[in-house]
């Protein structure tokens, strides 16, 4: 995964998920790094998930919080 | 309900009492071979049925989301399900037309989650994950139930069905209120989810409904409804094909938190 490249890649990292997205990088759930090599293999897939946000982050200007796109109010169509 | 079907239905409704058992191309995704029933004639507007290998799917191009997901767990799906890696990519759903469907763009820093219907962690093969990630199968869900407890039901469920029963499971939006909101000004915000588990064998079920606003001050928890009073929210009859649904007895599902 391209950290911040897209809005359509899903991963996971055991119980983690990570959604990308243009915006954002979500990550969400539990992971559990044990004391063997299962747990730093998946302790290297975090780290290096995580330096490559940071080297995107750290590649442009940043707005100080990034605008949402607000959601507008109809009337229930199905109501 | 097969796609010309649903077309017939729309007209037929207008002169008809909307009581027409619906047909469905995908009868093993759904309990007693029967897919629910859209008995609110606005939810009939756009509706078309999508079979996928593992659910299936009644799509609104009115909300441009599912109104429905239902899937049939069964132990050796869900073992099949365990074993899988989650690796894939959201899409819009390319078998429905351009006009009727959510695009990712919609979803776009909006600050909803894009949430599956009938879950990833269901799903037994990666056929099956991809489709799951078919905007067809997504709602516009608020982060911290898509997160927490939606996604703790969805655990409670496989627990339930790994224990060695087969659930039936339908899983959708409410949208009620006078107003609703609306991401990029095309996809409809549910007021609120639903999540009927049914176990035919043991003659239980039960029904959940959970909140979907997207901020809000305390985290709320699950309503447990019963199924009549989930169905007249919903303007859908949900089990149509199970003869006496609505004397079944209540399914308990351990580790799902509910409102006093």
């Amino acid at each position: 995964m391209h950290p911040y490249a897209n809005d359509a890649d899903s991963d996971a990292i055991d119980g983690l998920t990570i959604e990308n997205g243009t915006d954002r990088l979500s990550l969400y759930g539990s992971l559990t790094l044990t004391r063997d090599q299962a747990g730093l293999a998946r302790a290297r897939q975090l780290l290096a998930l995580l330096q490559q946000a940071v080297a995107v982050l750290e590649a442009a200007p940043l707005p100080e919080q990034i605008a949402e796109r607000p959601a507008t109010k109809v009337a229930n169509p199905f109501g | 309900m097969q796609i010309s079907h649903v077309a017939l239905f729309a007209l037929l409704t207008t002169a008809l009492a909307p009581a027409l058992a619906a047909e469905t191309a995908c009868p093993q995704h759904y309990a007693g071979s029967t897919s629910p029933d859209l008995l609110r004639p606005s939810l009939q507007q756009g509706a078309r049925e999508l079979c996928f290998s593992a659910f299936g799917v009644v799509h609104s191009a009115v909300s441009r989301t599912p109104l429905w997901s239902a899937e049939l767990l069964t132990p050796a799906r869900v073992a099949r399900a365990a074993r899988l890696e989650r690796k894939d990519t959201f899409h819009a759903e390319d078998r429905l037309p351009e006009a009727e469907r959510a695009e990712l763009e919609d979803y776009r820093a909006s600050g909803y989650d894009r949430g599956h219907l009938s879950p990833n962690h269901d799903m037994p093969d990666t056929t099956a994950q991809r489709e799951s990630f078919s905007l067809a199968n997504m709602v516009p869900q608020a982060p911290w139930a898509n997160r927490g407890q939606w996604a703790d039901l969805e655990e409670a469920v496989r627990k339930r069905v790994k224990a060695g029963r087969s659930l039936h499971v339908i899983s959708g939006p409410l949208f009620e209120g006078s107003e609703l909101a609306q991401l990029d000004g095309r996809v409809l915000v549910p007021s609120a989810m639903f999540k009927l588990v049914c176990d035919l064998q043991a003659r239980q079920l039960v029904a959940f409904v959970l909140s979907n606003e997207l901020r809000p001050a305390v985290t709320p928890r699950y309503e447990t409804v019963t199924l009549a009073a989930l169905e007249q929210r919903l303007g859908m009859a949900l089990l149509p094909g199970v003869p006496q649904a609505g004397t079944f007895g209540k399914l308990v599902l351990p580790g799902v938190t509910t409102a006093p």
